[in-house]
């Protein structure tokens, strides 16, 4: 959108306004023609145009929305559906009920209450049709739950029509909680207007708002005018367009953005802002850090990150498009709208006091950034496949972090303690490994804990263990691949499962259908290994000389329902190296040799690459036991022991 | 002599004189936290002793390898806090009895034999136990305060316009917290003295006599404990900062500077009592007098009968 183009909408506002709330009926208009763009990368479904006026002090937005409708559907379409995401922040919602049956110390508290009510809802061309709005509980018909209302037409809007929603609502925020809300001075405008549902696979998919659920949306434009108190310091999903004052001591920043399928937004006026530049393949590309004065010496932290981060992504996926990318980092007490995505604008998440050898504040600005692919342009379904945008996404991140700090040290290196990314996510793995499988729906997860660390965890080591089969270079071009073919639109699950057998020529479907459609664990162990004299009935192995013949014998057992080839790598004392290759199926192998050496040790998976493998210390047998981890996890057991009893004693 | 040194020195120096009780203290809280690890050391073994894997956690210290080492079933590390904790309850038990020797150790001029401490020991067990259920209802209101003011700090955290204040708020609340802590010891550890010095029997009253004692010297009694606590915690900093800079696979050498500096940690404690012992000396309102000599039964030697008497 060039600026003239801004101006004449910004012209144009006050007759819009005027026309949407007179009773004057209307056809169905074509799209503004403000949102034009030159090319359109995405197949644009919307076009929102909201005026929103915001009072800090109150918390509240008072907002009229002009969302114009393709029906791209191919078959007439009398009835809409809408989400009202910010009535998820209510005693009896599901998102409530959810959250308060994972976390039974979580006590609803009343500033947290939010709510958005649509005042006014009328169809151009079809009158007011507020009084036909419904609100609907499609995923648990928890009748009080206001997230998704729906509203029927008096008639049918053709195929290939345009359909124009007018709309008034007013919000009130609550204090931050899930992604949303305000903390003191911050506000954050995240899911704060209805929106329209997506006609997918013959069906509307317009799921409830739940405790452990994302989003889901259609590519359009947005035209979003906030006006607000002159002292407050906007960033928004787009570009600004212009800022302009009123004598009234308020000011109207007006935003756009094309191709992307959410907006948020976010005021605060003790801000500061950061602004660097970032070029690749598709650009010279705007960073724009939005940070609370608290904050700023970490400012530096995370433009660095975000540029490397954003290198990384243009090389190895894809270029980003878009001009503008906003970092917020929220303020102390607003942790809760920390670490989140939307498009063209990220939330960070950090502390004062964050040392530089903890990466948390690099993951989480790595992996939100890292949603601009998975989720901002490749838009798959978070309700119904979380794992394809926070799994490929977790995955794309330890890539990244890996090759910035190091495989062993992308997530910690401080004090002498190490930790990479993987681990990382490998611990969240193993507590959840055998509970849920990724294409569980988000919101029929076990519980919270489960969907955080199959979404996540799994998910990555999924990736990382497909790496050992196909190749991490392989696997990095079928991601590419994935990215270029299907940006700008919704893929499903098996599209990205399909582009990965296609990209590596494998067939795969024995491995995802165990690893992504099911739940089973991979453990494989060797039960036992050792060698001793083949004439062991009358010769002791301390007699045997170098001319001894041993026999070696290595067991290994399946111990868990997941079946996967494994390599075993056997050492011998005397230099000599075995390589075996097992397809896994059968529940244990033995091999035996006999041979002029003992065996020193015996490890399956020698390259550590399947990391689905539950437990990594069945992996291997070193014949001669190695006492110095025992010693020293022992002796730190013991210097702790002594000190507690030290400590215990001071009160005598 | 002893009144031409200072209080600190004479208590290092009879902390110094009598080291045997500081040995076996310390080796005393040695063997149990080796009774309370040796489970552990053994489901450790049967874990890491064979697995090429837990070389991360001795070449280096690899978090993720120890999460794993933990949180696998035969070893369940967690679930085995519970020994420890038993064993040093048992501790503290131990540090109940032999507080009454020690005392009167460093008080007796001369020293003690074997016999007098064991006797001093077990003179004054009941006595401590009853003075560490006073303290516990001393500590409870402290311990309430530092609870109340680590929530409002979180609350400040949350909430308050400047980010720091919360963090401000729970240092300067747990500094505030420890001090007052240091004080209620510095009080019972006087009324310790008191007891062991005036043979106390009533602990109510030697709280209450401390009290006034403490108070009114509290100048000079806390800074003779503060300087030595002080002293204890810059030498476990350092003995931390030497640590972290042994070499990985240095286990041996790692466990003697964590010793050490255990060691450190237990002889500044008995220094305090030490140095307090001899304030006593110095400052007490009453002659300090040793314990009365154990009588000894001596079997009545018959008078002899005047020579001619009937």
């Amino acid at each position: 959108m060039t600026r003239h183009s801004a101006v004449c909408w910004l012209a144009a506002t006050p007759v819009f306004i005027l026309w949407w709330f007179s009773a004057i009926p209307a056809h169905a208009a074509p799209a503004p023609d403000t949102v034009v763009a030159t090319k359109p990368l995405s197949e644009w479904i919307v076009a929102y145009q909201i005026d929103a006026r915001v009072d800090p002090r109150r918390k509240t937005i008072n907002a009229s929305e002009i969302l114009t409708y393709r029906n791209l559907t191919g078959r007439p379409q009398d009835t809409f559906p809408f989400h009202l995401y910010l009535n998820a922040f209510q005693p009896d919602s599901t998102f409530t009920r959810e959250y308060r049956r994972d976390n039974p110390w979580f006590v609803w508290r009343g500033k947290n209450y939010a709510s958005a009510e649509v005042t006014r809802f009328e169809v151009a061309g079809m009158g007011d049709l507020t009084s036909q709005i419904r609100f609907i509980a499609p995923d648990d018909e928890n009748p009080d739950d206001r997230t998704v209302f729906q509203v029927r037409l008096p008639r049918p809007i053709p195929p290939g029509e345009s359909v124009q929603f007018k709309m008034a609502f007013h919000d009130q925020l609550g204090e931050v909680l899930s992604r949303t809300g305000y903390k003191r001075s911050f506000i954050m405008g995240a899911q704060w207007f209805p929106k329209v549902g997506v006609w997918w696979q013959g069906a509307w998919n317009c799921h409830q708002f739940h405790a452990d659920t994302e989003f889901f949306a259609d590519f359009g434009t947005y035209d979003v005018r906030l006006t607000l108190p002159q002292n407050e310091i906007v960033g928004a999903s787009g570009e600004e367009v212009s800022n302009e004052n009123h004598a009234d001591g308020t000011k109207t920043v007006s935003f756009h953005a094309d191709d992307i399928h959410d907006f948020a937004w976010t005021a605060d006026p003790s801000f500061r802002v950061f602004t660097d530049y970032f070029t690749g393949s598709a650009g010279m590309v705007k960073i724009r850090l939005l940070t609370p004065p608290g904050h700023v010496p970490l400012a530096a932290r995370n433009i660095a990150i975000l540029k490397e981060t954003m290198k990384r992504f243009d090389q190895w996926y894809g270029p980003y498009p878009y001009k503008q990318i906003t970092l917020v980092d929220p303020p102390h007490g607003a942790w809760e709208a920390g670490g989140m995505e939307y498009p063209t604008l990220i939330t960070g998440l950090s502390f004062w006091w964050m040392p530089r050898g903890w990466h948390s504040l690099e993951e989480v600005v790595s992996h939100e950034f890292g949603h601009q692919y998975w989720y901002g342009m490749v838009a798959t379904n978070e309700f119904e496949d979380a794992w394809l945008d926070e799994g490929i996404n977790s995955y794309t991140e330890v890539k990244v972090m890996d090759d910035i700090y190091g495989q062993d040290r992308s997530d910690t290196d401080l004090w002498g303690m190490r930790e990479g990314e993987r681990s990382f996510l490998r611990q969240k793995y193993l507590r959840s490994a055998d509970k849920d499988p990724l294409t569980r729906f988000a919101y029929q997860y076990m519980d919270g804990r489960s969907y955080d660390d199959i979404t996540y965890g799994k998910s990555a080591m999924v990736l990382l263990t497909l790496e050992k089969i196909i190749g991490e270079a392989t696997l990095q071009r079928a991601l590419r691949t994935y990215f270029l073919r299907y940006r700008f639109t919704h893929p499903t699950r098996e599209d990205f499962l399909k582009t990965v057998e296609e990209v590596s020529g494998r067939d795969l479907r024995w491995y995802f259908d165990q690893a992504v459609y099911g739940a089973q664990v991979l453990d494989y162990e060797i039960l036992n290994a050792r060698s001793e004299p083949v004439d062991w009935p009358v010769q002791h192995a301390l007699e045997a000389g170098p001319e001894t013949l041993y026999r070696t014998t290595v067991l290994i057992h399946r111990k868990g329902d997941f079946l996967f080839p494994v390599d075993l790598l056997l050492k011998f004392d005397n230099g000599e190296q075995v390589r075996e290759h097992w397809d896994g199926r059968d529940r244990w192998v033995r091999y035996s040799y006999d041979k002029k050496a003992r065996l020193v040790s015996a490890q399956i998976d020698p390259g550590q690459a399947v990391w689905l493998d539950r437990n990594f210390y069945n992996n291997s047998y070193v014949v001669a036991p190695m006492p110095g981890t025992r010693r020293k996890v022992s002796s730190y057991w013991l210097v702790f022991t002594q000190f507690l009893g030290q400590w215990l004693a001071w009160l005598v | 002599m002893a009144q031409r040194t200072g209080i600190l020195s004479e208590g290092a120096r009879r902390v110094w004189r009598y080291q045997r009780l500081l040995w076996w203290f310390f080796f005393t809280n040695l063997a149990l936290a080796a009774f309370g690890t040796l489970p552990v050391s053994t489901a450790l073994g049967r874990v890491a002793d064979h697995s090429l894997y837990s070389q991360r956690l001795y070449q280096g210290f690899s978090l993720s390898a120890f999460w794993e080492l933990a949180g696998n079933p035969e070893v369940a590390l967690w679930s085995r806090l519970s020994g420890s904790l038993l064993f040093a309850l048992i501790f503290l038990v131990l540090a109940l009895f032999l507080t009454g020797g020690i005392l009167e150790t460093y008080r007796a001029n001369p020293k003690p034999v074997t016999g007098d401490f064991f006797q001093a020991c077990g003179a004054f067990f009941w006595r401590w136990v009853r003075l560490l259920i006073f303290l516990l209802i001393v500590l409870a209101p402290i311990t309430i305060a530092a609870s109340g003011i680590t929530a409002w700090s979180d609350m400040l955290s949350q909430d308050a316009p400047q980010e720091k204040l919360g963090s401000w708020v729970e240092v300067a609340g747990m500094l505030c917290a420890t001090l007052l802590m240091m004080a209620v010891r510095l009080w019972f550890d006087m009324a310790q003295v008191h007891t062991v010095g005036e043979d106390e029997r009533s602990m109510r009253r030697a709280v209450a006599r401390c009290f006034g004692l403490t108070f009114r010297n509290f100048g000079s009694l806390f800074w003779i404990y503060f300087r030595i606590s002080l002293l204890a915690w810059l030498g476990l900093a350092a003995a931390v900062l030497i640590w972290l800079r042994v070499p990985a696979q240095r286990v041996g050498l790692s466990f003697v500077v964590l010793e050490i500096a255990l060691l450190w940690w237990m002889g500044t404690r008995l220094w305090q009592r030490a140095s307090e012992t001899v304030w006593y000396e110095r400052h007490s309102p009453a002659v300090m007098t040793p314990l009365p000599a154990p009588e000894v039964f001596v079997p009545p030697v018959p008078a002899p009968s005047p020579e001619g008497t009937i």
